[in-house]
């Protein structure tokens, strides 16, 4: 054990609890909830060792916590190959650190885990806020570091100046080697333990799913296209394909969902693309939905890593998206394309799929539509148009009975895109036409003029596909049937009041409000665009736009010439440091003083007083005598009488260039009265 | 200034127009003189016979209402005929001492550099240290203690050089030049100079002059000005002109005697005109140089360093 002259004072220990506290306040949320207990317990103990009520814990105390706080997390996490019980094990031991917190040495260990764990934050978040509170830890935990050197240095002022001045110094090299140090790939790709908080589009769709969705403002997807940019009725963002219907909800079902023998090709150009070329290009970043399944446009391909196809021209992720995730997008729209290979039998199948008995008058009078001897097409035109006139479009529908698609085409007749999807297939089907639905997005709203296209959870969406001989999959939207404006201006003007009800205060209506809200997000999107999705790639052609090439050459030159001039420019400065002190502010201002009277021709001699100058200046420019008065009283106070109120009134003097006008009226009079 | 109750300005304007009813046209000299005496330092008082500068040392000690004897410094002096004999006394049967004229408050020390380098000698502990040993016993002087000596220039035939040891306990050396024409003029006119001297009657007490005294302690320097200070002991130093540069006590004389020419002004601070006032008193006598005499180097000293650091 340390002897007492080493152990920490207390300055020392309050630093280090600081950093550890705001190191530690943004876990809380996601730690069990022991571990700041435990913090505040090590902390609790810690102080009283200080105030020397309490010994250190001995070897076998400290080992017994050990293991309690091993089987705590045992406890609390049953996967233990995730990053949570990862963080909660960094941050415990960081945690019982204090137990052995005694001289110097530890405290520069327990600072320096508080830096990872100040990292560990942006694990789960990479937004604004968060990068901003990150920086205030780094300050923190910076001047904490500054405060081991001393009690002069431990004073809150001077540690956090320090640690401010540091960290600006170090900001620059911190920019060069976020450009330039090769990215490894995402480090956070370690299998997160989450399945709950689950968001957006779900796997499956039963009735006033889609209507929770429409509650909710929170931004989904933020695109931005290069180059051509879809009509709003085209905006259709594919998200997921619902084959299996049970009476009740509807899924994605076997051979669909990729997790349950759906194929997807991982490789672009496994799967044959179109002939000609793409119509839209754009980028999709998608918040985090804890699902793997993309949104895009209708036959989409994606180069992006980690990003496949599907069969059903959809996109889907290797691994859910725990993070923001962006992905380049290529569209071919469907009609674009030539022949379509026959669909197989087992897709067939699949999406004539209906459960065996319910919803009879559905049925019924599909049948009757079937027997008259109309194709798909007219069956399909039947049908929207008796949405078009019987149904009404809301938000909040009644509630259906068992056979629900009965019940909301005979009965009810109104309800929500959900309804009109799920009836729409149910009776193409019932038709024996190959239908299915499809759920994603439909619309979104332009931010900053047409920078990018923000797409909301209620901008969440579903709609139909039947399939048309030689046509292939062909996309019906029964919703634009009964409510046209949906599609082209979006939930908004399609709800009308009941848009947005159950939101506890009505900020939607106030435009102020929406507007803030769009550009914040601009600011969000702009961020994760030039930082967050900052990634191997996209350094790349950083780099290559900034050097040309990248070759060993210029990437030395790009560390080593920033670096030079940094060096050069701190020698200069050391340099003109040691050819003269700064002078003092009075000094200064006066010297100020000086130069402008020099520029109007009288120079102060060396060693001249400025009571001597002054008078001198009064002599030859008897219309700066007021001025050469009061600057140098107040320069003699100031300097020599060490009165602030008299440097105040120096600088506020020699503020306004009164010296000027004069002197230049004087240089058109001609030098003669400075001469005699 | 007018701190402690009384009006410091108000003291010393009646002093200096006291004594310049005495000695004519000279006023910056009595104040440069006044300021030696209230910076604690003697004053050495340098130019050539009959210019008044006995009168000027006469009519200071007489005004500072201060006890005061005067020496003829001759060649055959001996230093106790300064700081006293012991004489047997017999009707004690012991040896009693008999104070010399150096037991005073002010010593008037004519012609210094007329005796022998042992007898001026014999002024240095008394200067210095304000005391008196003789007979291995040592005497504390009278407080305050000033010697205002006089001496004739160097060139003069009979004359003693000071040594330097000697001449850096003056605080300053001053010289007076020949009177202006209209203060020529009035002389003439005057009535004897003599006796408005023994008219003079004290302005001030001891007690007043250590309250001055006191207050020239307490006259700020800022910063910046002892910068400058700094500036110019440094150029002295290391200038090829000077020979020897300002020792630190030159440098602590050339501060205290520019706060009392500060006291002096009324002003509660010091200037750097206060330093260049009083600078060719202060270091005149203690700067040396290979060719030209001091007071020239002080001169090129002023014009080369400059108020404000560049």
């Amino acid at each position: 054990m340390a002897s007492a002259r080493e152990w920490l004072p207390r300055e020392s220990l309050v630093w280090i609890f600081a950093a550890q506290f705001v190191a530690l306040l943004p876990q809380c949320t996601q730690l069990p909830l022991w571990i700041p207990f435990t913090w505040a317990f090590a902390v609790y103990w810690r102080l009283e060792v200080f105030r020397g009520r309490r010994d250190l814990p001995g070897r076998p105390l400290k080992l017994l916590v050990t293991l309690l706080a091993i089987a705590g997390l045992a406890l609390s996490y049953q996967n233990w190959f995730a990053l949570e019980p990862m963080v909660a094990l960094l941050a415990l031991s960081f945690t019982l650190k204090n137990l052995e917190l005694v001289n110097r040495r530890d405290a520069f260990v327990s600072l320096l885990l508080a830096y990872f764990v100040a990292a560990t934050l942006f694990v789960r978040e990479q937004t604004i806020p968060f990068a901003v509170y990150g920086l205030l830890c780094v300050v923190v935990i910076t001047a904490a570091l500054a405060a081991q050197l001393g009690r002069p240095s431990a004073h809150p002022r001077r540690a956090l100046g320090l640690s401010t001045r540091l960290l600006a110094q170090a900001t620059p090299l911190m920019l060069l080697l976020f450009v330039a140090v090769p990215r490894l790939g995402p480090l956070w790709s370690v299998p997160q333990d989450t399945s709950t908080g689950r968001t957006g589009v779900s796997d499956s769709m039963a009735p006033g799913d889609f209507t929770r969705l429409s509650r909710s403002g929170k931004p989904v997807l933020r695109i931005a296209f290069d180059g051509p940019i879809p009509p709003p009725e085209q905006r259709y963002w594919r998200g997921l394909v619902y084959s299996e219907f049970d009476g009740r909800t509807w899924r994605q079902g076997f051979a669909v969902d990729p997790r349950n023998g759906g194929r997807v090709y991982w490789n672009s150009g496994e799967r044959p693309l179109p002939q000609v070329g793409p119509r839209y290009r754009y980028q999709v970043i998608q918040e985090a939905s804890h699902a793997p399944w993309l949104f895009a446009l209708a036959r989409p391909d994606s180069d992006s890593a980690g990003v496949g196809t599907t069969d059903d021209d959809r996109l889907v992720k290797r691994t859910p998206v725990f993070n923001r995730f962006a992905y380049e997008v290529r569209s071919w729209p469907r009609g674009s394309r030539g022949a379509t290979v026959p669909l197989s039998s087992a897709e067939r199948r699949r999406n004539l799929q209906l459960p065996p008995s319910g919803n009879a008058r559905t049925r019924e009078w599909m049948e009757r539509l079937r027997r008259q001897g109309l194709d798909a097409s007219a069956i399909s035109a039947q049908l929207l148009a008796r949405y078009n006139r019987e149904f009404t479009y809301t938000l909040s529908p009644p509630a259906l009975g068992s056979d629900s698609v009965d019940a909301f085409l005979f009965d009810s007749r109104q309800g929500f895109c959900e309804h009109f999807a799920g009836s729409y297939v149910f009776a193409m089907r019932a038709a024996g036409v190959p239908a299915r639905v499809v759920a994603g997005y439909q619309g979104g709203e332009w931010v900053s003029g047409e920078e990018y296209l923000l797409v909301r959870e209620y901008d969440a969406h579903a709609w139909a596909e039947i399939w048309h001989h030689g046509r292939g999959w062909q996309r019906v939207d029964p919703t634009a049937a009964v409510s046209p404006e949906r599609v082209r201006d979006g939930l908004e003007s399609a709800a009308g009041a009941e848009f947005m009800q159950d939101a506890l205060l009505p900020w939607h209506r106030v435009d102020i409000l929406v507007k803030l809200r769009l550009q914040w997000d601009r600011i969000n999107y702009r961020w994760y665009q030039t930082v967050v999705s900052f990634d191997q790639d996209r350094q790349r052609d950083y780099l290559l736009r900034l050097l040309g090439e990248i070759s060993p050459l210029r990437m030395a030159l790009l560390f080593l010439v920033p670096m030079a001039v940094v060096l050069l420019g701190l020698l200069l400065w050391i340099w003109r440091g040691g050819q003269g002190r700064k002078l003092p502010p009075a000094e200064r201002l006066y010297d100020k003083f000086c130069r402008r009277m020099a520029r109007a021709g009288l120079v102060r001699s060396t060693g001249e007083t400025p009571r001597d100058y002054a008078q001198r200046i009064i002599e030859a420019r008897p219309q700066l005598a007021a001025l050469a008065r009061r600057v140098t009283d107040a320069f003699e106070r100031a300097a020599y009488g060490e009165d602030q109120t008299a440097q105040k009134a120096l600088r506020k003097l020699l503020r306004w260039r009164l010296v000027l006008p004069g002197s230049i009226q004087d240089a058109r009079h001609g030098q003669a009265p400075t001469e005699h | 200034m007018s701190s402690n109750g009384f009006a410091v300005q108000k003291i010393v304007s009646a002093i200096v127009s006291d004594v310049g009813r005495v000695l004519l046209g000279k006023e910056r000299q009595v104040q440069l003189a006044l300021a030696c005496l209230l910076s604690k330092g003697h004053l050495l008082i340098e130019d050539l016979p009959g210019m008044g500068k006995t009168t000027l040392a006469h009519a200071l000690a007489q005004v500072l209402g201060l006890s005061y004897k005067r020496v003829q410094f001759t060649s055959d002096m001996l230093p106790a005929d300064i700081l006293g004999v012991s004489i047997f006394d017999r009707e004690s049967g012991q040896f009693r001492f008999h104070e010399g004229p150096v037991f005073s408050q002010v010593l008037l020390a004519d012609e210094i550099n007329r005796s022998s380098p042992k007898t001026q000698s014999a002024l240095l502990e008394a200067m210095e240290e304000r005391q008196v040993s003789a007979d291995g016993e040592t005497r504390q002087l009278p407080q305050p203690f000033f010697v205002i000596a006089t001496q004739n220039p160097l060139q003069q035939s009979g004359t003693f050089t000071l040594p330097e040891s000697q001449l850096d306990r003056f605080l300053m050396r001053i010289s007076l030049g020949y009177p202006p024409r209209e203060a020529e003029r009035a002389l003439y006119l005057g009535a004897d100079p003599r006796r408005q001297l023994a008219e003079i009657k004290p302005r001030i007490d001891s007690n007043t002059l250590k309250k001055m005294q006191h207050l020239v302690g307490q006259v700020k320097t800022s910063e910046s000005l002892l910068d400058y200070l700094e500036r110019l002991v440094l150029h002295t130093r290391r200038s090829p002109d000077c020979a020897v540069g300002l020792s630190p006590r030159g440098a602590l004389a050339l501060l205290c005697a520019a706060k009392a020419w500060a006291l002096i002004h009324n002003r509660g601070h010091v200037l750097p005109e206060d330093i260049q006032a009083v600078l060719p008193s202060v270091a005149g006598h203690r700067l040396q140089s290979d060719g030209g005499n001091g007071d020239q180097l002080v001169e090129r000293l002023m014009r080369q360093v400059d108020i404000i650091a560049a």
